[in-house]
């Protein structure tokens, strides 16, 4: 009778999800319901131990905790304010970027350092982050080979926008999205609208405000994202959450088109970079982000302090 | 128009969206009857104008049917107790709430008090205000000073260690 854990773990996600007093994906949850009967059994599991454990709650006296703002002194906090001052970039068109026509369609790669702009004929657009790669297959089908994509989509629900980034299928569902390919790391944020990974799959909806992130073992952990911060690398600015110097350092490097290396994958940070900064001066980063910078023939290498 | 029409409206127009979501739900052949108990749950709404809106109606739906499973393994779980202590009795009339059943209440209560220690006091602090407060996420975060993504993941904890007793608990 235990429903399986993947399942289990959707149905705790949509209990959490229509919880929120402005939760609009009733139509999504209902898609989610009607692909297998084993999911509206297991979310019913969870709304009736959720029950429970309300009533239970209504009995025991209320702990006396003060809320408070344990959030660590790091730097994200202490520098918020400096780093909000500094202007955003505009998006840089690249023009050394690379088109490639092939069988499958039209490839535009970027090198480092650029972006570009990817207008199609339907009104839709998709703005390509440096050192990335991505295949148009027709009209409302692309690729993302490589890096990252911020896909803006005019929704049509009777053909709808399919995103293949690795094993996965992204559904739009009238859509800005933004993508990020790293290895076996997909991460999907949702600014506007909603987009469903793998419909015929685990079918997740993943909405305005959210982020799903599959990891190593293509496990997807969803996440809450500011919508206004999606895809913020095309205004010139980008965010680490938790990510490790080797990460950041292979993130800037694609971002700024100056080579970043770091050996350091024990240290992690979290924070948001605006890149003209650091375009004009990699030294910048150790206010920035609390570290080292050293220069190594043409590479900036980043250290722990 | 008066609000009741306008309700009558709004419900008329989204019948066949609540209908699919209902079946989806688990309610199957039985949807027509549920669609029947969600009107009287809308009419008796004490804000008609809020009840047309698909999100409170959706919102009902799903309520209808949280409650709809709980009283089926109710009475599920009473027919076994009753055939239990009384055999050859094949009547199912529900058994006054015994002392027996007063004693699995203590120890629901207790097993969720335990759950939240196991938690930490921030993420039970939390949960406390989500689902007994009504606050949202976003509510929480301000109140806390964390981020929404640490207050997701927070409840989400909460929320795994609810689910994990309560499996512990049907295994007894």
């Amino acid at each position: 009778m235990t429903p399986d854990q993947p399942i289990r773990a959707a149905a705790l996600d949509w209990a959490m999800q229509t919880r929120a007093p402005d939760f609009d994906g009733w139509d999504g949850f209902t898609a989610w319901l009607e692909a297998d009967p084993a999911h509206a059994a297991a979310y019913d599991a969870v709304q009736f131990a959720l029950d429970d454990a309300d009533a239970a709650l209504e009995l025991l006296p209320e702990p006396e905790v003060a809320p408070a703002n344990d959030n660590p002194p790091g730097w994200f906090a202490s520098r918020r304010g400096w780093l909000g001052g500094a202007i955003a970039a505009a998006l840089v068109l690249a023009l050394t970027s690379v088109l490639w026509l092939s069988p499958s369609g039209t490839m535009y790669q970027t090198a480092p350092g650029e972006t570009r702009l990817i207008a199609l004929a339907d009104g839709s657009k998709v703005e390509l982050a440096g050192g990335s790669r991505l295949t148009l297959e027709g009209e409302r089908a692309a690729r993302l080979e490589a890096g990252q994509a911020l896909f803006t989509i005019k929704h049509n629900a009777a053909d709808p926008f399919v995103l293949t980034a690795g094993d996965d299928r992204l559904v739009d569902a009238g859509t800005v999205f933004d993508v990020r390919l790293a290895g076996e790391t997909l991460d999907l944020a949702v600014a506007e609208g909603a987009v469903i990974v793998n419909p015929k799959g685990q079918a997740l909806r993943v909405t305005a405000g959210g982020r799903a992130v599959r990891g190593e073992g293509g496990r997807y952990s969803l996440a809450q994202v500011d919508p206004n911060a999606v895809g913020e690398w095309s205004r010139g600015r980008i965010s680490f959450e938790n990510a490790t110097l080797a990460e950041i350092a292979a993130e800037l490097s694609r971002a700024t088109g100056k080579s970043f290396s770091s050996p350091d994958t024990a240290t992690r940070l979290s924070g948001s970079i605006a890149l003209d900064q650091v375009r004009a001066d990699p030294r910048a980063l150790e206010g920035l982000l609390g570290v080292r910078v050293r220069s190594a023939d043409e590479d900036w290498v980043l250290e722990a302090e | 128009m008066s609000p009741a029409t306008a309700l009558e409206e709004a419900y008329l127009a989204q019948r066949e969206r609540l209908l699919r979501f209902l079946r989806a739900r688990g309610a199957g052949d039985a949807a027509e009857d549920v669609m029947q108990e969600l009107w009287l749950r809308l009419a008796a709404a004490p804000d008609p104008q809020a009840a047309c809106g698909i999100a409170y109606m959706m919102r009902a739906a799903d309520r209808l049917m949280i409650d709809r499973y709980r009283s089926e393994k109710q009475a599920a779980s009473r027919e076994k107790a009753w055939a239990e202590t009384q055999p050859g009795l094949a009547d199912n009339i529900a058994p006054a709430p015994g002392p027996e059943r007063a004693i699995a209440a203590r120890q629901q209560v207790a097993a969720v008090q335990q759950a939240l220690e196991g938690v930490g006091a921030r993420p039970a602090a939390m949960f406390r205000r989500h689902r007994i407060d009504g606050l949202s996420q976003r509510q929480i975060a301000a109140e806390f000073g964390v981020s929404l993504s640490t207050v997701e993941s927070d409840l989400r904890r909460v929320y795994a260690a609810i689910l994990d007793l309560r499996s512990t608990l049907d295994e007894v």
